[in-house]
């Protein structure tokens, strides 16, 4: 009797197990399938990782590709590709441990020596590599300790090195194909990602399938193959017809909402629009200090204290951002928020003070000096957004009785018009992933070539940023990014105005997609009802 | 009419000579390196020297052009600085689109814009004239990029008949009927002043008199004649709708050549400009030249010999 109950028990719970199974495995099935197509702005020049130079390439990697650690979505490491790492204590070797079972969306294994194969094609001058080269370029050697761990070895301690490994464009390249391949490759390559490219059509979509081999991926989404079979990039460079086609619903994703689309779709129904605020300062005023007036510092802190952030964000970006007090914003790693303190903020009866002390007199409400008026011209680019900010900064310098005369040049041109210094001042903004930017902006070794665009040639700003980039104890990084924050504050380099937010529209048919801090769409949990 | 048709093609030599000439210097006077559009902020002087001696940017002008010519002639247009693929292909893979495009709106010009020519020409209504007159002015002033939009908002959002973008079909009205209204325009007032003073001949006239119904008269011996100067503005409206189709492409996210010139421009892609720019003077000589045959067909006293 007893032994028939033990038995019933254990029929029960196969049952009751078998049950389940079926429930989850069929609830699995009842999300695996649909297509979601996103509207993108811009075709890749190339799908290779290694090859690209474009934004939204990066974005699509992020779909097709995995690199060896990323980002959780709180914007902390977490494996990828590697399931643990280690750095030396001098920080010039880092151990990595693959995850077992990985497969390039051909079928062959990931290996240590596929993944040192990956990086080195990157570090190849062959390769002619854009953006994964110089990710990697602190490396000097990598050494395949065990199929599944890699030892790679610094030239120098080089703390960015862990987030540029979470790039995308830092995914892992199947180098075997990439040579069978050729050419191809950059149309059609071969990573790891939860989906894989199916079809390039030339100028009109980029056609993804899912992995279903796919069980690697990071451990905010579930285990297992992505739900969605096939996501659809769609190129539609005129933002009124993406937002035209989200609202007739041939797109459910708009990866970038234009901002005077986002109240207008916040109101519609069957759409959810998240916000994120943009990875870089949106908009600043920079000076050539170079070149008069600007190179007078009393100038540059003067101009600081004249203008209103606050009623820039309010009239160009209708209320969607926030006003700019240094030169990192709140969503990138590294920000000081005592800054907002430290900073100038908007006080015109002291940016006159500043200017009169500085010997310039107002005559006919403009200053001037020897002669002078104080005036400059401001280059811009064709951006409605940096377009309406000029004319309001404009009124609130003459405000204060300084002019400012607006020049416009296409985006490209203007870059080589200020790395010529030609400029006295320039709008600019830029978005990037780490604090690193402090380099590219302001070391010295960035000048004329690089974006120095200031011009700025300062041995302390040079040591600081040397400081930023090979100390490996975070809290001593936070403390030089501090001191790099005020050091350009105090020099009035910039006048920061704004950090935008920007906007993904989706469609309530695609259910729990994720904004990733990171800018962009999470889809690995993401399934069509 | 062979002898012609030589003539006509060796005159198209030193045309396309001339185009590529003009799309090579163009080019290259823009302002903008693509080797450090290319190779991102981040790239080293060296690294910049490098690929541009790679790419051969680095040696003179003339040799970079006879380069080109050469390589050209044996249907080499070089390779894409942005995306490494050969330009033709990269042609090839968008020209079906824009010929689709182009091809479809001339077609809808033509008929719509000689439909209501003549009716303005034969009409005896001073509303119905002026009307179609009305239309014409409103079809030439209003920009393609704003009329485009109009329709997607009207057609797609609010009545729902037409998508937004799309291949086949349906995807093709709004654009061809975009990028057509102002050449139908055009060729509305153009076919009307013709038809009004072809029906002021002596020839229609007799016809008239000798008892030729009315429609007969108007299709057959006023349109007929009216046509040539028609014809040669049908000519010349098949280069603005190559402009166009620039603008329309975009609207409609047709993957065509003239959104792909507007990325190749702005990534200074210096071979893919050359290759659209070469492509697209070579086919306006083609259909030029087709037209002057057509005026042989039209009218037997223009001789093609």
């Amino acid at each position: 009797m007893t032994r028939f109950r033990t038995r019933l028990r254990t029929y029960f719970g196969v049952l009751a197990i078998t049950l389940i199974a079926l429930g989850a495995a069929s609830a699995w099935a009842q999300k695996v399938g649909g297509t979601v197509t996103m509207a993108v702005t811009e075709e890749p020049d190339t799908l290779d990782p290694q090859k690209t130079a474009t934004a939204i390439t990066g974005t699509i990697l992020r779909y097709i590709g995995d690199t060896l650690v990323t980002k959780d979505l709180n914007g902390q490491y977490t494996p990828g590709l590697a399931q643990s790492w280690s750095a030396s204590s001098d920080g010039l070797t880092w151990t990595f441990k693959l995850k077992p079972g990985i497969k390039f969306q051909d079928g062959t294994p990931v290996d240590a020596a596929a993944v040192k194969a990956s990086f080195e094609r990157a570090l190849s001058p062959d390769t002619k590599s854009p953006i994964a080269g110089s990710l990697f370029a602190a490396i000097s050697d990598i050494k395949v300790i065990d199929p599944l761990t890699l030892a790679i070895t610094l030239s120098k301690p080089f703390s960015v090195f862990l987030d540029n490994l979470t790039d995308p464009r830092a995914a892992i390249v199947d180098v075997a194909a990439a040579k069978a391949e050729g050419d191809q490759f950059g149309r059609k390559p071969i990573l790891t990602g939860p989906w894989m490219v199916s079809e390039w059509r030339s100028g009109d979509r980029i056609i993804l399938k899912r992995n279903p081999e796919y069980d690697w991926g990071p451990s905010y989404a579930h285990q297992g193959a992505p739900y969605i079979d096939s996501l659809v990039f769609r190129i539609m460079p005129e933002s009124a017809t993406q937002v035209a086609a989200f609202e007739a619903g041939e797109v459910q994703v708009l990866s970038t909402v234009p901002p005077a689309n986002v109240q207008q779709l916040q109101g519609e129904s069957g759409v959810t629009l998240d916000k994120f605020l943009r990875k870089g300062v949106g908009l600043f005023m920079e000076f050539n200090i170079t070149k008069a007036p600007f190179n007078d510092i009393h100038v540059r802190e003067a101009l600081n204290y004249a203008v209103n952030k606050q009623a820039v964000v309010q009239v160009a970006l209708k209320g969607l951002g926030v006003p700019a007090y240094g030169i990192l914003p709140p969503s990138i790693w590294g920000y000081w928020d005592g800054i907002q303190q430290y900073a100038p903020h908007y006080d015109p009866e002291k940016a006159k003070s500043i200017l009169e002390q500085d010997g310039w007199t107002m005559q006919n409400g403009k200053f001037m000096k020897g002669g002078q008026p104080l005036s400059f011209t401001l280059y811009t680019a064709p951006i409605d957004t940096w377009t309406a900010s000029a004319q309001v900064v404009q009124s609130m310098l003459k405000d204060v009785g300084v002019t400012m005369n607006i020049q416009t040049f296409e985006f490209g041109t203007l870059l080589s018009k200020l790395k010529a210094a030609e400029d006295q001042a320039h709008f600019m903004g830029y978005t990037y992933t780490s604090p690193d930017i402090v380099y590219l902006w302001f070391d010295s070794a960035n000048n004329t070539t690089g974006l120095d665009l200031s011009h700025i040639v300062s041995p302390e700003l040079d040591s600081l940023i040397a400081q930023s980039r090979t100390e490996t104890d975070n809290a001593a990084r936070l403390d030089t990014y501090k001191r790099i924050q005020q050091f350009v504050s105090d020099q009035a380099l910039w006048v920061p105005i704004w950090t935008n937010y920007n906007y993904i529209g989706v469609r309530d048919s695609v259910v729990d997609a994720k904004v990733h801090p990171e800018g962009y769409l999470s889809l690995l949990d993401a399934y069509v009802k | 009419m062979v002898q012609f048709l030589l003539k006509r093609l060796l005159a198209a030599i030193p045309v396309a000579l001339g185009v590529s000439i003009l799309a090579f210097s163009m080019s290259h006077l823009t302002p903008g390196d693509p080797v450090t559009i290319m190779l991102g902020a981040r790239a080293t002087a060296s690294d910049i020297a490098r690929l541009r001696h790679e790419l051969g940017l680095d040696q003179p002008l003339p040799v970079q052009y006879w380069n080109y010519l050469t390589n050209a002639l044996h249907g080499d247009l070089g390779t894409s600085i942005r995306s490494g693929q050969p330009v033709t292909k990269e042609i090839a893979a968008r020209i079906g689109s824009t010929a689709e495009l182009t091809g479809a709106a001339m077609l809808i010009a033509i008929l719509v814009g000689v439909t209501l020519g003549t009716l303005a020409a034969v009409s005896r209504s001073a509303i119905a004239e002026t009307i179609i007159m009305a239309f014409a002015l409103v079809g030439i002033s209003m920009p393609t990029f704003w009329s485009g939009l109009l329709f997607i908002m009207l057609f797609s959002l609010t009545l729902r008949w037409l998508p937004v973008t799309g291949p086949g079909v349906a995807g093709l009205v709004l654009p061809a009927v975009t990028l057509a209204l102002p050449a139908a325009a055009v060729l509305a007032r153009m076919t009307r002043s013709s038809l009004l003073e072809v029906l002021g001949q002596d020839y229609i006239r007799t016809a008239r008199s000798k008892g030729v119904t009315s429609a007969s008269v108007t299709l057959k011996h006023g349109l007929r004649n009216a046509f040539i100067p028609v014809l040669t503005i049908v000519g010349l409206q098949f280069g603005g709708l190559m402009a166009g189709s620039v603008i329309v492409e975009s609207v409609f996210a047709r993957p065509g050549i003239g959104r792909f010139a507007v990325d190749a421009i702005l990534a200074r892609d210096f071979p893919q400009i050359q290759g659209i720019v070469l492509l697209a003077g070579l086919v306006y000589v083609a259909i030029n030249t087709i037209i002057d045959l057509l005026y042989g067909l039209l009218d037997p006293r223009i001789q093609v010999a």
